[in-house]
């Protein structure tokens, strides 16, 4: 529960929802957004019920990375290759959106565990399509080779107008991430939480996880990377990648992964927030009642008096626990 | 502009018994699930009987405790496949019991359900008209501080639900709304988007109390339903075959003379063994329902039958506005969703309403003959969830954004912002 996954909950619910009143032929029009602004939306008419629609709106690129026919590199042979012939690309997409699939309910597998594999699989369709690029670098790394005409740096979009950052290379990929924040706690607490994430990966026996880095400036392997790109109030984090932890079905895993490491760590962060929100509450709990037993017998005397007194001191317990 | 009032709002109507949540401008939330938390008590206890020096070992194991949760039907699963987890319910009758929990809870409907990122949304939260200031207070707190949304409004869930009923053709925002939930019913007059805060009744029977009387029906009976079932299985039934009659004496007759037609067959496997059973449901059918409109067969501390307590409300209401109060009274909540619920309140409470008008006329000796007083019942396709419904109408609305309290608000001027949330009337 701690790891995203890849498929869209929301998404694979309404698919199976679907099939399963496939012949009621009921309309339906959703749309909804997940992190990194990732924007859906489905739509299914009463006069082709077998049909249903499917938008993906994809966050803004920034001035460093190419979006081809406003798609990543790679993401519409990714997409064939994803779903064959059950789906189609409806050019041009739906206004507002990046990408528009019409899947056909009717011509999925027979088979139930093929044909749930594939509502899964329709359900990642940002993996799929934003994982692209990231895809083919590091299926050429498995084969221990360089993906032809690629630049030494790629920039590959995460969220909204930020970018991270790949230096391709035969026998390994170097990863770094710009960490970006807006709040300052959780900036603060994000810089705290990579520290101990790179502390964990040297210390326990995580020898085969990728080895992994941070630092308050850029890496060496940004060097040429514009000013703009780099503004980080977090700090760098670097991953290096090699062709075993892309070996066969360890693939698909690492590219969401490594697409969605920012969302991980922002996800963290809230979870760290709201962990320590309820310490503090147990604390002054705890603080209230210690006070409570600890009031010498004198002060219980009015009735009024001791209200007031614990008004007072609950006041007092909360402000030391938050300072 | 503000980047995050270009995306659809968050609406998350937090009921006690189920939650419902999604995104503003659809027509049906993304997920309804049990507001319930399975939480791994075993880490605490273990550290808790080992010595007290042990600080470390005991803050590990809070800290392994607070990672292992799970919420929704998930959780209601891992209970019952493991001791190890225990449920946790944060709302009791519409209030906010575990502050915890709750935050948890929040936590998993934005990140694991809507995965969805807090600081990219409006957020439209519903309480209940009973709710402590002090409690939208918390939520503040919570939204603003753990979860860093943009803006934030609190909204009483009983308008929400007229908002519901509203179709462009009218533009109704006086009514009376009857929200029966799971765990607490509010009939709740509002005039012109205000709730007229002390007419508010309350009844102590709800969904739950429903469930529980089928439970104690078919036990009584003597089916055979495993104990650790039966609560779900009671809720199954009821939210399957029960139905409101016109008459509860006609009713036992119908089935009497012809069982067959009218006595359903439940069909189960126990959990513990995996052994298939199945039993009968005969007059928990109707009897289920009946509890709203004659008390007495269920409880004996309460005995007001719920169209009275409509009627009493409307007539405890400032005096010009009873007539349109009558005339639009809304339905919502899941338990309103019984077959002819609405055809019973509509027909009962007229009954009231015409024995009031046929007294007085017969005290004025026919000198001046008042004017009948229109009853509606209003029921609507998306009752089972009209407060969130109300609430994506309201939060797609361009006067939404300005009327929720910002983060910047928050912390200029600290929590008790969010103890007021403006009507806003512009949208209608
Ligand atoms: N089709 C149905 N027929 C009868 N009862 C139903 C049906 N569907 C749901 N319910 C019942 O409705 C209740 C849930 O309603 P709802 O979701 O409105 O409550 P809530 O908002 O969680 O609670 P509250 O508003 O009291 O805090 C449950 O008791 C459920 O069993
Ligand atoms: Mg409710």
């Amino acid at each position: 529960m701690i790891l995203l996954q890849s498929h869209s909950r929301f998404l694979l619910q309404t698919l199976l929802n679907r099939l399963q009143n496939l012949e009621k032929g009921i309309e339906l029009d959703h749309h909804w957004v997940e992190f990194d602004d990732v924007r859906y939306h489905v739509q299914v008419s009463t006069k082709n019920p077998h049909v249903l629609l499917l938008s993906v709106s994809l966050p803004p690129p920034s001035s460093e990375t190419i979006f081809v026919n406003g798609l990543p590199f790679g993401a519409i042979d990714a997409i064939k290759a994803a779903y064959g012939a059950t789906v189609q690309i409806k050019d041009p997409p739906r206004d507002g959106f990046n990408l528009t699939l019409k899947i056909n309910l009717s011509k999925l597998p027979a088979n139930q565990d093929q044909r749930q594999s594939f509502l899964v699989k329709i359900a990642s369709v940002r993996e799929v399509v934003l994982g692209a690029p990231l895809r083919v670098i590091l299926k050429h790394l498995a084969s221990r080779t360089v993906a032809p005409d690629i630049d030494p740096l790629v920039a590959l979009v995460h969220r909204p107008r930020e970018s991270f950052f790949l230096v391709p290379k035969a026998d390994k990929v170097t990863v770094v991430y710009p960490m970006r924040f807006n709040d300052s706690i959780d900036t603060v607490l994000a810089t705290s939480f990579l520290q101990e994430f790179v502390e964990a990966r040297r210390t326990a026996g995580l020898h085969n996880t990728p080895p992994c880095s941070w630092s308050l400036t850029p890496p060496q392997e940004l060097k040429e990377v514009s000013a703009d790109a780099l503004l980080a109030n977090a700090g760098f984090v670097t991953f290096v990648i090699f062709p075993r932890h892309v070996e066969g079905p360890k693939l698909d895993r690492t590219v969401w992964n490594l697409s969605t490491f920012h969302a991980y760590v922002s996800y963290h962060v809230k979870c760290s927030e709201g962990f320590m929100h309820t310490r503090m509450r147990r604390r002054v709990e705890s603080l209230i009642q210690a006070l409570d037993r600890a009031r010498p017998d004198l002060e219980k005397k009015t009735a009024m008096n001791r209200s007031f007194k614990r008004l007072g001191l609950k006041k007092e317990s909360r402000n030391s626990s938050f300072s | 502009m503000d980047p995050a009032a270009s995306r659809p709002a968050v609406v998350i109507d937090n009921g006690s018994g189920y939650t419902k949540m999604g995104f503003a401008g659809n027509v049906e939330p993304c997920f309804i699930v049990p507001t319930v938390v399975a939480l791994n008590e075993s880490f605490l206890n273990q550290s808790r009987t080992s010595s007290k020096a042990n600080w470390i070992a005991q803050h590990n194991a809070g800290v392994m405790a607070d990672l292992d949760f799970f919420i929704g039907d998930e959780a209601l699963a891992k209970s019952r496949s493991s001791s190890t987890y225990s449920l946790s319910y944060p709302i009791q009758h519409g209030q906010v019991e575990n502050w915890d929990s709750m935050e948890r809870f929040w936590q998993q409907c934005i990140f694991n359900y809507l995965r969805c990122d807090p600081e990219d949304h409006y957020f439209l939260l519903t309480e209940s008209p009973l709710t402590a200031p002090e409690s939208r207070e918390y939520t503040g707190e919570i939204m603003f501080e753990t979860f860093n949304v943009p803006g934030l409004y609190i909204a009483v869930n009983s308008v929400l639900a007229l908002a519901a009923g509203y179709t462009t053709s009218k533009c109704e925002m006086t009514g009376v709304v009857v929200d029966v939930g799971d765990g607490a019913t509010h009939v709740v007059p509002v005039a012109d988007g205000y709730v007229i805060g002390s007419s508010i009744k309350s009844v102590p029977i709800a969904g739950k109390d429903v469930t529980l009387f089928v439970q104690q029906l078919m036990r009584e009976r003597g089916e055979n339903i495993p104990p650790e079932d039966s609560f779900e299985v009671a809720r199954k039934v009821k939210e399957m075959y029960c139905y409101t009659c016109s008459d509860i004496v006609k009713e036992f007759n119908k089935h009497d003379k012809e069982p067959s037609k009218y006595i359903r067959q439940w069909r189960g496997i126990k959990p513990k063994t995996g052994a298939p059973y199945s039993c009968d449901i005969g007059y928990e059918r109707f009897l289920g329902p009946e509890v709203f409109f004659n008390p007495e067969i269920y409880s004996s501390d309460f005995s007001t039958p719920l169209p009275v307590v409509i009627d009493k409300c409307i007539q405890s209401a400032p005096i010009d506005t009873r007539r349109a109060l009558y005339k639009n009274i809304v339905l919502s909540g899941g338990s309103t969703m019984f077959k002819d619920f609405h055809r019973r309140l509509q027909r009962d409470l007229k009954k009231i309403v015409d024995a009031r008008v046929h007294a007085s006329d017969a005290r004025l000796n026919g000198e001046i003959k008042s004017q009948p007083v229109e009853v509606n019942v209003v029921s609507h396709s998306v009752q089972r969830f009209a407060v969130w419904f109300g609430g994506s109408v309201l939060a797609s609305t361009p006067e939404f954004f300005a009327a929720c309290h910002t983060k910047a608000e928050y912390e200029e001027y600290g929590a008790s912002i969010c103890r007021t949330n403006p009507v806003f009337k512009g949208m209608y």
